[in-house]
């Protein structure tokens, strides 16, 4: 029989484990949808491309495989751009497999075609035009290599219809080979690791730093060994968040513009700081000449560009981070540092009662309500804004892969799409969405694709009849100058939800535990609409170009 | 710098410096021996630290194998240029001067026109065509540089 580039795409896919698509037809995708009907992969129809790319990224978010969509050509690839870019730059694991017009016709501005690999060239980390039919399996094989290899990231194949229709006779079975990229390794990992456990058992106010590349190393474990070996405090850049859990109380939370006070507050008085799997995003150091002023910093990451690119630091190590913090454990010793740890529990104490002050307790109660009655296995997925950072400082994440959000990019829209790609995934966990309303609608046509699935995803959107991020800042720093935040509420979520087939209910924050219980009770998937009030900000925030310690708590004086 | 020649990789490379906002000067990229492999010679100008930064993010490019900073100490640099210098009873001779004091060669000539053509490091060609200027280049097509490391003559040589 004779095999089509179609049947060679899909049997390469089914190789690399996929088993799951998240896609939008077009005519140029018809023969790959053809094939797949014949394949046990299964294509999960979304309502729109971006949350294709964004469901794929939920689902590698979720589970640590490669997230693969498919879109046509032209629009549809088109629409799938911001979901790359939200992958990449949070460095998911992403195959966006694009439909092309028929190689005759590129470049002539045929109908539904584009330049995807020109469009996508800074956002992805590599991709293919393929041409030949011989060369989808190899060069397919290569994608998935590079999207999940060192600093994973997404890789668009571009796949134009006469290719994948043409037929094939050989059996290319061998694997291609790649030039690896040189990482370090054996004597040079050791001879710079020896170095870091030399400075880090010197150091007197130690702080571990860990980004989101330790879940992505799969080093969670090894880095949970080292902070526990050393008692070492910890914080978490954004995107690390719940990728150690340290019954110890090392963990002070984590840092940047919108982290915690306790974590911004240890890192200023640090004297070493081991930074693994981190960029030092301007998030996390916000004044780049003020963050950390007394610390010598050593940074282990698998990606070069990330060293020394927003800070200096002062010892590098280009490998593999399991790898060398394995090497780095042993050689640590066990310290006391009672100066230090006193030190931290007394600004914890200070910073406490402040926080019992403000009056974001209510939303803080809420979300720890939803995690108290949903389980502590939940997924959450946040949105962008104001109802992130709620999520982001109240969810109690104690696995690495328990808590989702865009990180780099900021997506708004992101949590609804990732959540559906989350629970195809895991479908053994429950999983959340938190969102505002703004969020919400960007991709409020994927409410048809939840219901139509019947998938589980529980969306809890906190209306405020604001964009409240913006809000706040025009509020504190534009003279409460009001322009192009607020939403209104003429649009009815609750009736919404319910139109597209989905159990809705209202809430106030004061009164949801009977709907919490609902939603959890429920078997598919459920909307509770939370009245939150726009005065309602987050607390505390740096302002713009403040530094770490710079956190206010109210209307800057 | 080595890389895999494959459709795109030059986009690829030129949109690293675009990006991190550097004008690239010049570039001229060949196969090599092996076929799959071509060597792009690129010259953009940079302090050590943009240089340091810039090798990482090449580096980083799934086609690209290798990428060598090299100074002019210690590499052999060469540059093909083509002058069409006018000619005009009053340069005539000025410009059959340089040629020879410069050791160029005449690659075409006509009565009120020639073209002229010379190979050599940065530094003799911008001598020679500053010299060419005030005498009259119509146009002027460059190569750019390409490069390869110096031979170490001595094992034990510091280089």
């Amino acid at each position: 029989m004779n095999k089509t580039g179609a049947d060679i795409i899909l049997e390469t896919l089914a190789r690399e484990g996929v088993e799951v698509v998240f896609g939008y037809p077009g005519t140029n995708c018809l023969p790959i949808l053809d094939r797949m009907s014949d394949s046990p992969i299964k294509h999960y129809l979304v309502r729109h491309e971006q949350a294709a790319a964004h469901a794929a990224d939920g689902y590698a978010r979720a589970t640590g495989k490669t997230g693969v969509c498919l879109s046509t050509s032209g629009p549809g690839a088109t629409n799938m751009v911001t979901g790359i870019a939200t992958a990449y730059m949070d460095s998911t694991p992403l195959v966006a497999l694009t439909a092309q017009v028929t190689s005759d016709l590129l470049g002539s501005d045929a109908f539904q075609e584009t330049d995807i690999i020109g469009i996508t060239m800074p956002i992805t980390k590599h991709s293919f035009l393929i041409s030949r039919v011989e060369k989808i399996e190899s060069k397919l094989q290569e994608a998935f290599e590079i999207a999940r290899s060192g600093r994973p990231g997404p890789v668009v194949v571009d796949l134009p219809i006469d290719v994948v229709t043409a037929q094939y006779e050989g059996t290319v079975k061998k694997k291609p080979t790649f030039a690896k990229k040189k990482a370090a390794r054996g004597r040079e990992i050791e001879t710079k690791v020896r170095e870091i456990a030399r400075r880090l058992n010197e150091a007197e106010r130690p702080i571990i730093m860990i980004g989101g590349g330790i879940k992505l190393a799969d080093a969670c474990m090894p880095v949970s060994e080292l902070i526990e070996k050393g008692r070492l405090p910890f914080v978490t850049t954004m995107m690390g968040i719940g990728s150690v859990h340290s019954p110890n109380g090392f963990n002070l939370g984590f840092i940047g513009t919108h982290g915690s006070e306790l974590a911004n507050r240890a890192v200023h008085q640090a004297d070493f700081i081991l930074a693994v799997g981190t960029r030092f995003s301007d998030r996390s150091t916000s004044k780049i000449e003020q963050f950390a002023p007394l610390a010598t910093i050593a940074q282990i990451d698998i990606d070069a560009t990330s060293i020394g690119k927003n800070i200096k630091s002062d010892i590098a190590l280009v490998a593999d981070i399991a790898e060398a913090v394995r090497g780095l454990t042993p050689l640590i010793e066990k310290k006391q540092r009672s100066a230090w740890m006193d030190r931290i529990a007394t600004e914890r104490a200070q910073i406490e009662e402040k926080h019992l002050s403000n009056g974001f307790g209510q939303v803080a109660s809420f979300i720890g309500a939803v995690q108290g009655i949903m389980g502590e296995d939940a997924i959450a997925v946040a949105d962008v804004g104001l109802n992130q950072i709620w999520t982001l400082r109240s969810w109690r994440s104690n696995t690495p892969r328990g808590l989702l959000t865009s990180g780099g990019m900021g997506t708004m829209g992101f949590s609804l799409p990732a959540a559906m790609g989350a629970t195809v995934g895991s479908p053994d966990r429950a999983v959340i969405v938190f969102t505002g309303d703004g969020g919400f609608f960007m991709n409020i046509q994927e409410l048809a694709t939840i219901s139509y699935y019947n998938l589980p995803v529980k969306v809890i959107v906190f209306n405020n009849g604001h964009l409240g991020m913006i809000r706040q800042f025009q509020d504190l720093f534009y003279d409460a100058r009001f322009n192009a935040c607020k939403l209104g509420d003429k649009a009815d979520i609750t009736a919404i939800g319910q139109g597209f087939g989905i159990p809705s209910e209202k809430v106030t924050l004061a009164d949801a535990i009977t709907a919490i219980e609902r939603m959890k009770q429920a078997a598919g998937p459920y909307l509770l609409e939370v009245f939150v009030d726009p005065d309602n900000y987050v607390y505390p925030i740096i302002p713009p170009g403040g530094s770490n310690i710079e956190m206010i708590y109210g209307r800057p004086k | 710098m080595l890389v895999r020649n494959r459709s795109g990789v030059l986009s690829r490379v030129a949109g690293v410096f675009g990006r991190l906002g550097y004008n690239i000067e010049s570039l001229c990229v060949a196969e090599t021996i092996n076929s799959r492999i071509s060597r792009i010679t690129l010259v953009s100008r940079a302090n050590a630290d943009f240089t340091d930064k810039i090798k990482k993010h090449l580096d980083r490019l799934v086609d690209v194998i290798e990428v060598t900073e090299l100074k002019q100490e210690h590499s052999i640099q060469r540059e093909t240029i083509l002058m069409a210098v006018t000619l005009t009873p009053d340069n005539r001779r000025d410009v059959m001067q340089a040629v020879d004091m410069y050791g160029c060669k005449i690659v075409s000539i006509r009565d009120d026109y020639c073209i002229i053509e010379n190979v050599a490091n940065r530094g003799e060609t911008q001598t020679i065509l500053n010299y060419f200027k005030p005498l009259g280049i119509e146009e002027l097509a460059r190569t750019g540089l390409i490069a390869l490391r110096q031979i170490q003559q001595d094992a034990g040589e510091e280089q």
